[in-house]
């Protein structure tokens, strides 16, 4: 019966013959699949967004934003959904921007769709500082206030102020709204062009395969590989639904905690700020939202805007976009790019670097020896590090036991963050910044105990080279999938069911998305299962 | 699992889930409903038979695939359905009286916010603001019984008596919810204060027949208040229209025939302070056609009344009537 109605879409849509890529039994790994990851936060955020519009009145930004949150039957879940929605958009471009850089997913012939997904990622930051500038609340408008400073300062930029943000002041958000919807479509309309150009080049093989440009599997090779309907959607729903989860879980879950440290708010919080004109707003420290505390921070390097500007927006910015040009290399491996990977290094350390600081200390100036001191190290430490590490070749010429891009990347962020963690509980030891150290501490052990053995067995270690050769998966593992399966089915029909008892608007409502946003994890992890069972061999 | 010793490995033969395959195909084979014919076999070979099975068995394969399938729709039939009261999100909201009022906070005259609980009960003096439009003045009261306590005013039914319609008066607010609101504007023929005006429990007597103007009340008023049971007035020395201001300003007596338009406030139980949110009853202006009074509040939005107050407007207390 089931198949019978997937052969008639089958047939219809033409789902065999689409020009998609065929993906190896190899590539089903998260890793692979980031670009789906921040596409689905892009989908939910628009989604929402479009919901959050039937509701939103730019001519009362901060009243309706309120009236949303306290009148609308669940309009709460929708906003901070959407509002996380945007934040995973960003962490999770950063990640899979970071990840294909290291992986050097720029090179030949993916030029283009890296040039494509820089813009993006720029249009990204624009179109949620505009919707973060919607809410209208104090932080918002002070963030607005920052933003026209720094672009009235360029001379001849001032005429664009009044074209972007309108009579803001005034209260009237029409014209923010506009853009940031106008964003959006152009991110979409990107997202079009670069979705097809990422399935006619095809996922990037991995560096044991191919570890030279054009990393490109021939259509001859492609013949082999499953085909796109019907395991990578599935793969790909699961992944959907998963970020879906975490989307709605976060935030809802987030709504419940109050009193929260100043120094935490602007990561943690997804309630709006007192309206500017009240007297509660004399009381909190102004800061831009987190994903532009870095910019926040360096403007207070320098009282030149211009210089602030180049150093902040323009040289990273003009980088990302012309190192496809600069790294001219046909060598995939990261050690054999040092330069490059160094840079990429540093960029991801002074971004988490800056971007604490910001939030430590808001809007305070800070003289160039503190600069040197603090961006000094890691310069030294990343240069001295590649120096030291050399590729080993095996007989067949392959550089063998070194880690991932991404568990790079997740050990560089973690280490970043464990050292942040313990710079604020020794300036200011008090439990909330204990209980924030120790959970670090914990993944930054662990995160150090598998990286350890890679780096120091890295010649005894015989990495596996990825062949037809692959071990089955045991038949009761496939039991035990089916079965929790089963029992993800049960919980999700109880949470269901309890669903429809949360009350609409109010302090409970926000349960509605953790209980959602579960049944959405389920969802995406019997998904998961599934394809494990079905398709793992 | 039936398993082959081959060397050091065990080799799988038969899994039991193929075992379970083969019994069923015998099964259904021996079934005469579906026999197996082998003459068809010998003529069309194994064509046939893999025909065959697919028809009548299935591979195995294909019914576990069927089950878990059948969960993982039972699962997002589940999200589905946990959706549907978040649909509601959907349902366009009911419109309030309020839309397109501003909404502004109620200021002292040096722009310090005015408290709720300090407002005086039953004070003599005329506390006007101006709302939503400047130039458009509305009474500040605190209503009280005859000794100085302040009363709850309930949500009423106010019926214009030109028309015979009613509309919804909102009720007090504050601590209390004894403060209310009122346009400072006679229906009858535009009479402003001090003509028209607020009149506490102590004033409303005989004693008030023979005062001079602005502050005298006419007989048919004072019998109204003792009929209606209520301490104090508002009441217009032009011609004698009397309101009720415990009932939403209602037509005590004419020749008024619209009661007065109710501002409706908004009290903050966190900072005590008091917001206007917009109106209800008739328009300010009786500027209808044919001299029927627009139902429509948002009339006075009009920008040919003058400018909206924006979000602050002042509270000023003219003058004490009464002292002279």
């Amino acid at each position: 019966m089931s198949s019978r109605i997937s052969d008639w879409f089958k047939e219809r849509l033409g789902l065999d013959d689409l020009p998609f890529f065929r993906t190896p039994d190899y590539m089903y790994k998260v890793d692979y699949w980031l670009g789906a990851l921040v596409a689905a936060a892009f989908i939910y955020t628009v989604i929402s967004g479009l919901i959050l519009l039937l509701y939103y009145n730019p001519e009362a930004g901060y009243s309706s934003t309120e009236f949303i949150i306290n009148k609308v039957p669940y309009g709460s879940v929708v906003l901070y959904s959407h509002l996380y929605g945007a934040y995973a958009m960003i962490i999770l471009a950063y990640v899979h921007m970071f990840r294909n850089y290291f992986a050097g997913a720029y090179k030949r012939p993916r030029e283009l769709l890296w040039i494509v997904g820089v813009i993006m990622l720029v249009l990204t930051l624009g179109a949620s500082f505009l919707g973060y500038s919607l809410i209208g609340d104090a932080l918002a408008t002070s963030a607005v206030d920052v933003g026209e400073g720094i672009i009235s300062s360029v001379p001849g930029l001032s005429i664009f102020i009044p074209i972007l943000f309108g009579n803001y002041d005034a209260g009237d958000y029409g014209r923010v709204l506009a853009w940031h919807i106008i964003l959006v479509a152009l991110i979409g309309l990107l997202f079009a062009f670069h979705f097809f150009l990422a399935e006619h080049y095809g996922m990037m093989p991995s560096r044991k395969v191919k570890d030279k440009v054009p990393a490109v599997y021939t259509k001859e090779e492609w013949q082999k590989f499953n085909p796109w309907w019907p395991r990578n959607f599935v793969y790909m729903m699961s992944l959907v639904f998963l970020t879906w989860g975490f989307i709605l879980i976060i935030p809802n879950a987030l709504a419940y905690l109050n009193g929260l440290p100043q120094q935490l708010n602007p990561f943690l919080n997804p309630k709006p700020a007192p309206p500017p004109n009240s007297p509660a707003a004399a009381h909190i420290t102004t800061y831009p939202p987190w994903f532009f505390l870095f910019l926040y921070k360096i403007a207070d390097f320098t009282s030149d805007v211009l210089v602030f500007l180049f150093i902040g927006v323009i040289i990273p910015l003009l980088y990302l976009i012309i190192v496809p040009f600069l790294d001219r290399t046909p060598y995939l491996h990261p050690l054999k790019r040092k330069v490059f990977v160094g840079i990429g290094i540093l960029m991801i350390t002074y971004l988490i670097q800056t971007t604490i600081w910001g939030d430590l200390t808001p809007g305070i100036q800070i003289p160039v020896s503190q600069q040197i001191l603090v961006y000094l190290p890691p310069a030294v430490i990343t240069a001295l590090g590649l120096a030291v590490i050399r590729p080993k070749e095996d007989k067949g010429g392959m550089i063998k036991g070194t880690i991932s891009p991404i568990m790079a990347l997740v050990f560089v962020v973690v280490t970043s963050l464990f050292i942040a963690a313990g710079a604020t509980f020794l300036a200011n030891p008090t439990l909330i910044t204990a209980g924030v150290l120790i959970p670090f501490a914990g993944i930054f052990i662990l995160t150090t105990k598998k990286m350890a053995p890679v780096a120091l067995r890295a010649e005894a270690q015989n990495q596996k080279v990825i062949s037809e050769e692959v071990s089955r998966v045991p038949e009761w593992k496939k039991k035990l999938a089916e079965a929790m399966i089963a029992i993800l089915f049960i919980f999700a029909v109880i949470l269901a069911s309890q669903l429809w008892i949360i009350p609409s608007t109010g302090y409970l409502s926000n349960l509605f998305g953790i209980d959602l946003g579960l049944i959405f994890l389920m969802l995406g992890e019997a998904i998961s299962l599934y394809h494990y069972v079905v398709y793992r061999k | 699992m039936i398993k082959f010793k081959l060397g050091k490995d065990d080799k799988t033969i038969l899994d039991y889930s193929d075992l379970a395959f083969i019994r069923k195909l015998t099964k259904k084979m021996r079934d005469p409903k579906t026999r197996f014919d082998p003459r068809e076999f010998v003529s069309k070979g194994e064509d046939y038979l893999f025909n065959y099975t697919n028809k009548n068995v299935g591979s195995v394969d294909e019914k576990r695939r069927r089950f878990l399938k059948s969960l993982i729709f039972g699962i997002a039939a589940a999200a589905v359905v946990g959706i549907i009261p978040g649909v509601r999100v959907l349902v366009p909201p009911t419109v309030t009286v309020t839309s397109g009022f501003p909404k502004s906070l109620l200021v002292d005259s040096s722009g310090n916010p005015i408290k709720a609980s300090s407002l005086p009960v039953n004070s003599p003096y005329i506390v006007i603001f101006e709302y939503p439009m400047t130039g458009e003045p509305n009474f500040l009261i605190n209503l009280g019984d005859a000794s100085g306590k302040p009363v709850e005013i309930p949500p009423t039914k106010v019926v214009v008596p030109q028309t015979g319609k009613t509309y919804d008066f909102p009720g007090g607010v504050g601590p209390y919810k004894s403060i209310v609101a009122y346009s400072a504007i006679c229906q009858h023929l535009g009479c402003t204060p001090p003509y028209i005006h607020f009149y506490p429990p102590q004033y409303v007597g005989p004693a008030q027949l023979s005062a001079p103007e602005p502050d005298q009340l006419s007989a048919q008023a004072l019998l109204a208040a003792k009929q209606a049971k209520v301490p104090a007035l508002i009441h217009c020395d032009c011609h004698g229209s009397t309101y009720d201001p415990y009932h939403g300003a209602a037509v005590l007596t004419g020749p008024t025939v619209r009661p007065l338009p109710a501002v409706v406030l908004e009290w903050d139980s966190s900072t005590d302070y008091l917001y206007a949110i917009g109106a209800v009853g008739v328009a300010t202006y009786p500027n209808g056609s044919n001299g029927i009074p627009s139902t429509n509040p948002t009339d006075d939005l009009s920008s040919s009344f003058g400018s909206p107050v924006g979000n602050k407007t002042v509270v000023s207390e003219t003058e004490n009537p009464f002292s002279s």
